[in-house]
């Protein structure tokens, strides 16, 4: 991996991110939304009970950021040069998939810290809540995980794409929010009815929002669930690393890297 | 010493369960600081050769050497060293031109590229609409934006594939002007396609001439040009046109066509059928007011090759 492309690579999602609106929105317009509606929600229910609901859908929506950004970026970058016919330039450079992907990771990630700070403000200033409350070091540790595990949705979109092509980018968007309802983003996972559990209990995001939840309420933390989410969350970035790359491989066996659609 | 080296190369797909052999069984090669010409109709297959030499598309057999080197085992040095453009793939859409320029001119680790990137655009013509957005350029400006980024490495290999297409002829003109330019001064060996015929007669010394993906010919255009024996002849006569008529069918010539006082017909070249036809005109005393000899062109050579005659 040189330097030097993963830089160029960078400054080419630099300004792919100030020069196309939508990918604005992606960082600013929908997750304050989301911010406003999961915040107003909660003020109402807060109304109707002791439990500190305001916390733990604030707490909710902003980690949750860490696996929609991560996953999301990662699809939505491969496609863009899907979108603009542009991966037979691309990749006719000395670039490596690894250097792209590396790349994107990055941006990725940086995007999705201005959002977390964007909504912690935004949390701040309208609910005063303030997520480093809950635990700091439970936040940073909970950031790491969903963004590992965010990456490896991506990859796996990617790997998809690169595989068949912009007929399947409905993917890039529809992944993550299939995945929600099972991570238990708003609710604890003794709410899901005895078949969804057993799906929830299989996705690491899960402990994440199960910890932050404990931490709230005062209860003591799953620590053997945060291990499982770490060990699970990097053998299956890894895995879709490996998917990833011989999707590649066969995008450069049947052409379709060279035709781009 | 050849900086592009093909042999036996071969490429199948498979469409619906039938494998297609795009490239079957191609070798040429191409010495340095030459520019090659590969020719042929649509599907011949000289964009899945191009898109194995740049490393986009997998070969199934055969060997390919550019600069010398396998670009499977020494990419990095290969693809440092060469550069594409092609009219049929855009740079990234929402980024300017110089935006594009800059992030290729940083992925190929070009020093000081906001000095070459200038003057690329100058080259180009292209300095006007250098901080507009390729979405909102023309097919034209498009296609001079992926030639500045085909060039901003000073590629030694060069490969061109139909990178003229959708330019007016003035700019067409000075793009082919600036190819021929670059070559000379750099040394720079092109391997270029295109369905222009006229381009690549001008442009190239030797020719490849490919249909079902196969090379039929390489040779040089003039010696392509000897493969078609007829030449056109156009002639008009003050008067006696019916009797020129009847001449001509004593010769033995095609007619092509005949309107007013003109006839166009075809002749061979061989045993000198042409300048005899031509001198027995002129001393049976017909009054001539136009005489025009057409040789074959790369064109009639490409219909002639397509059609399988």
């Amino acid at each position: 991996m040189k330097l030097h492309r993963i830089n160029a690579l960078l400054l080419k999602y630099y300004y792919i991110t100030i020069n196309r609106i939508d990918r604005l929105f992606d960082i600013i317009y929908w997750p304050i939304l989301d911010l406003f509606i999961w915040g107003f929600t909660a003020l109402f229910i807060q109304k109707l009970s002791d439990v500190n609901v305001l916390s733990m859908l604030l707490g909710g929506v902003i980690l949750w950021v860490f696996v929609w950004r991560a996953s999301q970026d990662i699809a939505v970058f491969v496609l863009e040069d899907f979108w603009s016919r542009n991966l037979y330039h691309l990749f006719s450079s000395p670039v490596k998939l690894s250097e792209h992907l590396v790349s994107i990771i990055i941006m990725g990630f940086l995007r999705a810290l201005a959002t977390f700070v964007l909504m912690w403000a935004v949390g701040m200033i309208f609910y005063s809540f303030n997520i480093l409350d809950i635990s700091p070091l439970l936040i940073a540790f909970s950031v790491l995980l969903l963004t590992i595990f965010g990456w490896a949705i991506g990859l796996f979109v990617a790997a998809f794409i690169f595989r068949f092509g912009q007929r399947i980018q409905v993917m890039a968007w529809s992944v993550t929010f299939l995945l929600s309802p099972f991570a238990c983003v708003f609710y604890p996972l003794s709410a899901l009815p005895d078949w969804a559990a057993r799906i929830a209990a299989a996705i690491p995001a899960t402990y994440v929002f199960e910890a932050m939840r404990a931490m709230i309420n005062g209860d003591p933390i799953n620590k053997a669930g945060l291990a499982y989410s770490l060990i699970s969350s990097i053998i299956l970035f890894v895995a879709m690393a490996f998917f990833l790359e011989r999707s590649f491989r066969k995008s450069k066996k049947t052409g379709l890297l060279a035709k781009g659609d | 010493m050849n900086y592009i080296e093909v042999q036996n190369l071969v490429k199948a797909f498979k469409e619906r369960g039938k494998a297609i052999t795009a490239v079957n069984n191609v070798s040429f090669s191409v010495r340095k600081g030459e520019i090659f010409g590969l020719l042929g109709p649509n599907g011949a297959g000289k964009s899945t050769t191009i898109n194995m030499l740049t490393g986009l598309l997998e070969k199934d057999s055969g060997n390919i050497k550019i600069l010398d080197f396998d670009p499977d085992k020494n990419w990095e040095y290969v693809k440092n060293n060469s550069n594409v453009a092609t009219a049929y793939s855009w740079l990234s859409d929402v980024l300017t031109i110089r935006q594009n320029l800059r992030v290729y001119a940083k992925l190929y680790g070009v020093k000081n590229y906001e000095h070459k990137i200038d003057e690329l655009l100058e080259m180009f013509e292209l300095k006007n609409v250098a901080d507009r957005k390729i979405i909102r350029l023309s097919s034209g400006e498009n296609t001079r934006a992926v030639l500045c980024k085909g060039l901003i490495n000073n590629p030694k290999v060069l490969f061109l594939d139909e990178c003229t297409v959708g330019l007016d002829p003035d700019i067409a003109d000075k793009t082919r002007g600036i190819i021929k330019d670059y070559q000379k001064k750099n040394d720079c060996t092109i391997l270029f396609t295109s369905h222009y015929m006229y381009e690549v007669e001008e442009l190239c010394g030797r020719i490849a001439f490919m249909s079902n993906g196969k090379i039929i010919r390489i040779d040089t255009s003039s010696n392509l040009k000897k493969l078609i024996k007829k030449h056109t002849v156009e002639i008009a006569v003050k008067k006696n046109i019916k009797l020129l008529k009847e001449f001509l069918k004593t010769e033995g010539v095609d007619i092509v066509f005949e309107k007013d006082n003109s006839i166009v017909f075809e002749v061979t070249t061989e045993e000198d059928k042409m300048y005899k036809v031509i001198s027995k005109i002129f001393h049976k005393g017909f009054m001539l007011s136009n005489l025009h000899v057409k040789g074959p062109t790369l064109d009639d050579i490409f219909i002639k090759i397509a059609r399988g005659k």
